[in-house]
């Protein structure tokens, strides 16, 4: 039979099949372009090695958790609890590298605990049938009630690393190496390891996806554990920042993933068009409006404001489905 | 006849990237008529009313519906306005009842003060159905509890009003129980000889076509190659010549088996030993290497069943299936021990609709695909390019996506999964379901290939004809047990096996 040419650019099957890398792409770029031309004008422009580095700082510790996230978001799951343990992670390291001396201690604690939640948080939802958001629901909580608990009992709301010396990790390059060896890591294993062809396999049809002998606990759990690991190098680079954890570190941190990631175009159903470009690209945008919002004199009270529209604007490109219900 | 026309496509065009669905197509519509539609998959037969029903648009033409230009909004707006169409997959809404699946999006009319009363919907659904004579189901029953083919007449009696003036079935009655086809057929001679609308009738069951529609059109390669009256279907040689225009070519005599006696190898390649679960009690079966195992019935008779256990996937009360002298206890050990599986529920269980061809075809081969650690992307497309040439699916290219395919063509694809694979006992539920004459002339082909190789296969089918024709053994069950195990012969006729069905 024959061939007519190829999808045509900007049709509405190309739309279809690309409308959210578009947005993922047009996002970062949009506002690279927008700053860019607007910084110069209020003094100082966003790509001074001042503000460059201040924009890899805030960049790092979202962009780790979010390229992490990847695995989880791409089988339809999420997980809440991640902010909770950022902040217990940045508080145990702190507090076992002031009992013992030893940093590599601390993080391998909590390398264990993460793990251990990993493990929990992949298998639960499939053994009890129960969403896997419950049981990282339930981790949120115990994690934030032991966060408590330890705060209490210390009589203060944070604490400080006393004779580590943390400014290695405050150094930009060595954000950046990690967060390019984290996206080459978890790109190989996403787009050319059973691990990542499974996730999105069964984020896109779990029936057919285990029929076809997809272990679904078994790569649920991986695709959580290889979250917990990065989560628990975002909570070293995030309490490495200060040199200190308090009862307040990583709220949040959740949720500014999750629109990271649906910024950069990921599908919340997960499935084949998840990509590992999506959380790289929509943490540069999010944090690129950080902090190039305030640089052209927006407040910074209203900055959550103006994230909010831009995130109802791309919810709307990506997410939205066409087809109604049937009536009768 | 002078019938009043009610639908016309002008020029209509439409094309899926590279791939072409409809070159050019005129068609014409009258009241009245029970209008075949036959041709092979991706003959563009089902695209022509998906795109009268405001499924997808036309890429370019124009239509005329009741005298107006014709430009459906959706599905919805086309239904509101007359146009209704069944679909050839489920499409249900799961975990609630009947009642509010029939009346969804007509919430309102029961509602009363942001309340909806549900005794009053119930009581028009129990009305409904018995209208369209249905008495086994009522409104208050949970969807889910309905069969496959159940739940199928439930979108039939979803989508017909009393507005319908054109219905367009495509390819339902394979997804219909033989008391729901008689109910369908009731339907649209109703609609056609009193009502005078008219009915489309999309399907490749030559039988079927012949029996119930009033007038025939031909299609090929998304062109129109011909029309036949009534009279010029009722012709003797009618089966052959409207065969010879589906496929452009003789498809010659060979069709199904051609050697009438059974042959297996010793070896036992799966066994199933005095299972029970469910209705289902004692039931035993030993398929050797290299045998065809034929399982008949009505639906709802226990062979899916059946057959879904002998992959593992239901929770055995009693007894054993053996691989290899290993018992099966899960999907993931029986695709381990080298079965394959292919689902009645394709859409839902055999492939992921929203993913590439590639991808389905690889996914279970993934394990095998790993070299050091990883997958290289040249090694997934030489496997799927070679299934895609082996079965001629038709598609621009391995990355397209399934759902972008006709059905004959998914149905392919999960077809070929267990080819790459390479498994050596295959289950296949319904395997040519919706598939037309030239692909299962080839599948039969290749069943009897994987035959001669020592495959053992156990085909599970409600198409006597295909039973009857390939199988070295047949066993036809009814509620729930076996009522007779036929051998390879060249006197079985359908008429002798019927009778140990109903």
């Amino acid at each position: 039979m024959e061939n007519t040419a190829a999808v045509k650019v900007f049709s509405k099957d190309w739309f279809r099949t690309h409308g959210a890398a578009l947005a993922g792409y047009g996002g970062v770029l949009f506002c690279i372009v927008f700053f860019s031309i607007t910084t110069p004008l209020f003094g100082e422009s966003i790509w001074s090695a001042s503000k460059l580095s201040t924009l890899i700082s805030d960049v790092i510790v979202l962009a780790i958790l979010s390229v992490g996230a990847v695995f989880v978001y791409s089988l339809g799951s999420m997980d809440i609890s991640i902010g909770k343990q950022v902040g217990l992670y940045a508080t145990i390291i702190v507090a076992v590298t002031n009992s013992t001396g030893s940093l590599i201690l601390g993080i391998l604690i909590c390398l264990v605990i993460a793990v251990f939640i990993g493990i929990v948080n992949g298998a639960t939802g499939e053994l009890l049938h129960i969403h896997s958001v419950v049981s990282s629901l339930v981790f949120m909580m115990v994690l934030g009630g032991i966060s408590t608990l330890i705060y209490n009992n210390m009589g203060s709301r944070n604490v400080a690393l006393k004779s580590f010396d943390h400014h290695i990790f405050k150094n930009v390059w060595l954000m950046v190496i990690v967060l390019v060896v984290e996206v080459l890591i978890v790109t190989f294993l996403f787009n050319y390891t059973k691990f990542g062809k499974n996730a999105r396999a069964i984020g896109a049809n779990p029936v057919a996806a285990e029929q076809s002998g997809i272990n679904l606990v078994k790569y649920k759990v991986i695709a959580y554990v290889i979250m917990g690991v990065f989560v628990v190098v975002a909570a070293i680079f995030q309490m490495g920042y200060t040199g200190s954890a308090s009862d307040s570190t990583g709220t949040g941190f959740e949720m500014n993933v999750m629109v990271a990631l649906i910024l950069g175009g990921m599908p919340l159903s997960g499935g084949m068009k998840s990509r590992v470009s999506c959380a790289v690209l929509g943490s540069f945008t999010f944090s690129l409006l950080n902090v190039g919002l305030p640089m052209i004199g927006i407040p910074v009270n209203t900055v959550n404001l103006i994230k909010a529209i831009i995130f109802i604007i791309v919810v709307l490109i990506t997410c939205r489905k066409s087809r109604g219900v049937l009536p009768r | 006849m002078a019938h009043e026309v009610i639908f016309e496509a002008k020029h209509m065009h439409k094309a899926f990237g590279p791939t072409i669905a409809l070159k050019d197509v005129d068609i014409q519509i009258c009241r009245g008529e029970i209008r075949g539609l036959i041709g092979e998959n991706g003959s563009g037969k089902s695209t022509i009313m998906s795109i009268a029903a405001g499924m997808q648009p036309a890429t370019s033409g124009e239509m005329i519906y009741k005298g107006q230009p014709w430009h459906p909004k959706s599905m919805v707006d086309s239904q509101h306005q007359g146009i209704s169409m069944i679909l050839q997959e489920a499409n249900t809404i799961p975990h609630v009842t009947v009642a509010q699946n029939l009346f969804a999006g007509q919430e309102q009319d029961f509602s009363k003060g942001g309340l909806i009363n549900m005794s009053k919907m119930y009581k028009r659904a129990d009305e409904l159905l018995k209208k369209f004579g249905i008495t086994n189901i009522r409104g208050r029953d949970p969807i889910d509890r309905l069969t496959f083919e159940d739940r199928k007449l439930i979108e039939i009696v979803r989508c017909v009003t009393d507005d319908t003036e054109i219905l367009v079935v495509d390819e339902t009655t394979t997804a219909l129980s033989h008391e729901g086809r008689e109910i369908l057929y009731k339907l649209i001679h109703k609609m056609t000889e009193q009502d005078n609308k008219a009915v489309v009738f999309v399907s490749h069951d030559m039988d079927e076509i012949l029996e119930q529609c009033t007038d025939l059109t031909v299609l090929r390669d998304g062109d129109i190659i011909g029309h036949l009256t009534r009279e010029e279907m009722d012709a003797p040689d009618a089966v052959q010549k409207i065969r010879l225009m589906m496929v452009g070519r003789e498809i010659g005599e060979k069709y199904f088996r051609e050697d009438f006696t059974p042959s297996h190898q010793e070896e036992v390649a799966l066994e199933l030993q005095n299972i029970s679960f469910g209705p289902i009690k004692d039931f035993s079966l030993q398929l050797r290497k290299g045998e065809i195992v034929g399982m008949g019935g009505l639906s709802g008779c226990g062979m899916h069943e059946i057959g879904k256990a002998a992959y593992g996937l239901e929770k055995l009360e009693k007894g054993q299936v053996l691989r290899n002298g290993k018992p099966i206890k899960s999907c993931l050990q029986a695709i381990e021990s080298g079965i394959g599986y292919i689902s009645k529920n394709r859409d839902l269980e055999a492939i992921i609709l929203d993913a590439p061809i590639q991808t389905n075809i690889v996914l279970p081969s993934l394990t095998a695909l790993t070299k050091g650690g990883f997958i290289r992307p040249k090694d997934e497309k030489k496997l799927s390019d070679a299934q895609i040439g082996a079965f001629r699916i038709k598609c621009g290219s391995g990355k397209q996506y399934v759902n972008t395919l006709s059905g004959g063509n998914k149905q392919k694809v999960s077809f070929a999964k267990w080819t790459a694979k390479g498994s050596d006992v295959i289950v296949m539920d319904c395997p040519t379901r919706g598939v037309d004459i030239g692909v299962k002339q080839a599948m039969y082909a290749l069943i009897e290939e994987m035959k001669k190789e020592g495959k053992a296969i156990l085909m599970i089918s409600e198409e006597l004809s295909e039973l009857i024709g390939m199988s070295d053994r047949l066993i036809i069950m009814k509620d729930f047990e076996v009522t007779a195990q036929l051998e390879r012969s060249k006197d079985l006729k359908q008429t002798d096996i019927i009778e140990y069905m109903i």
